[in-house]
C-alpha cells in the first residue's frame, strides 16, 4: 500500500506541473484561438533567465522562481504585442505555425544568452520528508503540489468572480461580441499571454530539480499538455486541468503496476481510445456548429 | 495540349533545375554538401505535397507526419536490411503499412474537429516513437544503399536524383488528383461543409481519401530519408519535425503544388546553405534557428498567401509601374 501513496504523491507532483503548462495553453487557445506550441518553450526560456540570476546573484530559489516568473509576463507581453496581435487576420492554421515560429526563435536565442551547458536548479525546500500513509513525501515535494493547487485555485477564483475574469470569459465565449460590448479584448489577450508564460515558467521551475535547465526540458510536458487539452475539452478551463492531473497519475500507476516498457504508448492509446469514444473531451461541451 | 505545355511543364523544369545540381557539384560549382542538402529539401517537399492536400482541402491539420515518416523509414530499414527484399518491394511494404495504419486511424479519429484531430494524431506520431525506442532502442540502424538491378546500387548523387524523379512524378499525380472529380469534390468542401453535403458528397469518404494520400506521402518520405541519409534513430520523429512540415505548407502556399518545394526550401535549405556559410555569423549557435522562426513569422504576417504567389505579384508590381510611367 505504501508503493501505491508513494505513486499517487509523485503523480500529483507531476502532475501539478502538467497542469500549470495546460492551463497556459487553455488560456491563450480561448482567447486567441492558437494552440500554442511554444507554451513549453516559453517556459524554458525564463526558466534559464532565473537560473541564470540564481547562479550569478546566488539568490534564493524563491525569489529567482518570482523573478523569472516576472520576465515571463513580460516576454508573454512582447509576444502578443510584436507578433500575435499582428496576427488577427491570420487563419487558425496560420497561427499556430506562428506559435512554432516563436518556438525556433526561442531556442535559437537561449543557448545564445545563456550557454549550451545544462544548469541546475535547487529543490525549493532542501531537505526533509514528511511520512504519509507509510510512503514518504518530501516538503518540496509537498510545497509543489500545494503550489500547482494554489495557483489553480488563484486562478480559477479570478476568473470566475472578478471582473477581469468575466472579460477572459466573455472575450473566450465570443471575440466580436466582447468588442462590442466595450470589453478591451486585445489586453485581455495580452494579459492571457502573459499569464500563460509565467504559469510555463513555474511549471519548468518545478520540473527543473529533476532533470536541470536545458532547452529541450519542456519537451515532454508539451506534448502532455497538449493531449491533457484534448481529454479534458478544450471547451472549459477546468476539463484540461484535471486531465493533466489524471495522465500523470494514471502514467504513474501503469509504468508501475503494468509494464515499465509498454507503460507510456498504452496509455496514449487508452486517452485516444477515450477522446474517440467522447471526441468533446472528458467535461467538455458540444460544439455547436453554425452554417 | 496547352493545359499539359503550361503546368506539367513547370514541373519537369522543377525536376531538371534540382537534378542539375549533382553535374554542378562533378563541375566544381557547388559542394557536395549543398547536393545533400537539397535532398533533405526534396524528400521533406514530398511530405509537404500530400499533407498540402489534407490541410490545404480538407482544413484538418495532421501532426502524426513524423511519426508515419518514421515508421515507414524503420520499416525500410528492416525489410531492405534483415530480410533482403527488392528496393522496390520495400518501398511498396514500407508505404503500405503506414497508410493502413492511417487509413485506421482515421477511420476512428477523423470524427474529431480542428486541434482535436491534431492532437490525436500527434498522440499516435508518439505512440510510434516510443515503439521505436522500445524495440529499436536508440542505436542508429544502417539501412543499405537501394539497389535498382543487380548489381547497379545507387550512390549518393544517385540516390538524389532517384527522389527529385519521384518528386517529379508525385507532383504531376497530385496535380492530376487535385483536376479529377475527387479534387473537386474536396474543393467544395473546403469552401462550404454544408453545401457540400447538400450536394451529396461524402465527407468523410473525401476527408479519409485526403488522410490517406497525406500518410501516404509522409512515408515515401521515410523511406527516402533512411535510403538517403542511411541512418535511422528514433531522435528526429518528434513534434517538431511535424510542425516542421506545416511549416512548409504554410510558407510555401495552402493549395498548391510547387509551394511545399519553396517552402521546404525555406525551412531545411537556408539555414544550412547561407546561414552556416556567412563569416562571422555563421559561427554564432542557434542563429540559424532564430533566422528561420523569424523568417517563418514575418512570412506568414506580411505574405500569408504563400512565397508561391511571389512570382506573380511581381510580375503585377512590374506591370503597374509600366503603367504609370506611360
Amino acid at each position: 500500500m505504501s508503493t501505491f501513496f508513494q505513486l499517487i504523491f509523485s503523480g500529483l507532483e507531476t502532475g501539478s506541473i502538467f497542469a500549470l503548462a495546460t492551463l497556459g495553453i487553455i488560456i491563450i487557445f480561448r482567447t486567441s484561438r492558437a494552440t500554442n506550441f511554444a507554451q513549453g518553450v516559453m517556459g524554458m526560456f525564463n526558466a534559464f533567465v532565473a537560473t541564470t540570476l540564481l547562479i550569478t546573484y546566488s539568490l534564493p530559489a524563491w525569489l529567482a522562481a518570482v523573478i523569472g516568473m516576472l520576465s515571463a509576463f513580460v516576454t508573454g507581453i512582447v509576444i502578443d504585442l510584436l507578433i500575435i496581435r499582428r496576427a488577427k487576420k491570420a487563419n487558425i492554421v496560420s497561427k499556430q505555425i506562428i506559435t512554432f515560429g516563436i518556438i525556433l526563435v526561442l531556442l535559437g536565442v537561449a543557448p545564445m544568452m545563456f550557454g549550451s551547458v545544462p544548469l541546475s536548479f535547487p529543490r525549493f525546500i532542501d531537505t526533509g520528508a514528511i511520512d504519509l500513509m507509510g510512503a514518504s513525501l518530501t516538503y518540496n515535494g509537498l510545497l509543489n503540489i500545494l503550489m500547482g493547487l494554489g495557483m489553480m485555485g488563484i486562478l480559477f477564483y479570478f476568473l470566475q468572480y472578478t471582473k477581469w475574469g468575466l472579460a477572459v470569459r466573455v472575450t473566450a465565449s465570443n471575440e466580436q461580441t466582447a468588442r462590442l460590448m466595450g470589453v478591451p479584448t486585445s489586453l485581455v489577450t495580452m494579459g492571457a499571454w502573459a499569464i500563460a508564460a509565467a504559469l510555463g515558467t513555474l511549471s519548468a521551475l518545478m520540473l527543473a530539480p529533476a532533470i536541470n535547465v536545458n532547452v529541450a526540458m519542456m519537451e515532454n510536458v508539451q506534448v502532455n499538455a497538449l493531449i491533457a487539452g484534448v481529454l479534458g475539452g478544450f471547451q472549459t478551463f477546468h476539463g484540461p486541468v484535471i486531465a493533466a492531473y489524471l495522465i500523470a497519475l494514471a502514467r504513474n500507476l501503469i509504468l508501475f503496476y503494468v509494464s515499465d516498457s509498454w507503460g507510456e504508448p498504452l496509455l496514449l492509446m487508452l486517452i485516444l481510445l477515450f477522446i474517440v469514444m467522447r471526441p468533446n473531451g472528458l467535461i467538455g461541451k458540444k460544439i455547436v456548429k453554425k452554417v | 495540349m496547352n493545359f499539359l505545355k503550361s503546368r506539367y511543364l513547370t514541373y519537369l523544369l522543377i525536376g531538371v533545375v534540382l537534378a542539375s545540381l549533382p553535374f554542378l557539384n562533378q563541375m566544381g560549382v557547388i559542394r557536395s554538401a549543398t547536393v545533400t542538402t537539397f535532398g533533405f529539401i526534396v524528400f521533406y517537399a514530398i511530405a509537404a505535397l500530400g499533407l498540402n492536400v489534407l490541410l490545404g482541402y480538407s482544413g484538418l491539420i495532421s501532426l502524426g507526419t513524423a511519426g508515419f515518416m518514421g515508421l515507414a523509414a524503420y520499416l525500410t530499414t528492416h525489410f531492405t536490411g534483415e530480410w533482403h527484399l527488392h528496393f522496390f518491394a520495400s518501398l511498396l511494404l514500407s508505404v503500405l503499412i503506414p497508410t493502413v495504419i492511417g487509413i485506421v486511424v482515421g477511420l476512428v479519429s477523423l470524427r474529431l474537429e480542428g486541434m482535436y484531430l491534431a492532437i490525436a494524431t500527434l498522440a499516435v506520431a508518439e505512440v510510434s516513437r516510443q515503439i521505436f525506442i522500445e524495440i529499436w532502442s536508440w542505436s542508429s540502424l544502417r539501412p543499405p544503399a537501394v539497389l535498382l538491378l543487380q548489381g547497379l546500387a545507387l550512390d549518393r548523387d544517385g540516390m538524389y536524383l532517384f527522389i527529385v524523379g519521384l518528386l517529379v512524378v508525385l507532383m504531376m499525380l497530385t496535380d492530376n488528383f487535385i483536376h479529377s472529380p475527387v479534387g473537386r469534390a474536396l474543393l467544395t468542401m473546403r469552401a462550404s461543409e454544408a453545401a457540400a453535403q447538400a450536394m451529396g458528397i461524402n465527407l468523410f469518404k473525401y476527408k479519409l481519401m485526403a488522410f490517406g494520400i497525406a500518410t501516404a506521402y509522409a512515408a515515401i518520405s521515410g523511406v527516402l530519408y533512411a535510403h538517403f541519409i542511411r541512418a535511422v534513430d528514433p531522435s528526429p520523429w518528434t513534434l517538431l519535425l511535424s510542425l516542421q512540415i506545416l511549416a512548409v505548407i504554410v510558407i510555401g502556399g495552402f493549395r498548391t503544388i510547387t509551394g511545399p518545394i519553396f517552402g521546404s526550401f525555406i525551412v531545411f535549405g537556408v539555414p544550412p546553405l547561407i546561414l552556416n556559410q556567412l563569416p562571422v555569423i555563421g559561427d554564432i549557435p542557434g542563429l540559424a534557428f532564430i533566422f528561420n522562426g523569424a523568417l517563418i513569422i514575418i512570412v506568414i504576417l506580411f505574405y500569408p498567401r504563400g512565397l508561391v504567389y511571389m512570382g506573380q505579384d511581381l510580375k503585377k508590381l512590374i506591370k503597374r509601374k509600366e503603367v504609370k510611367s506611360q
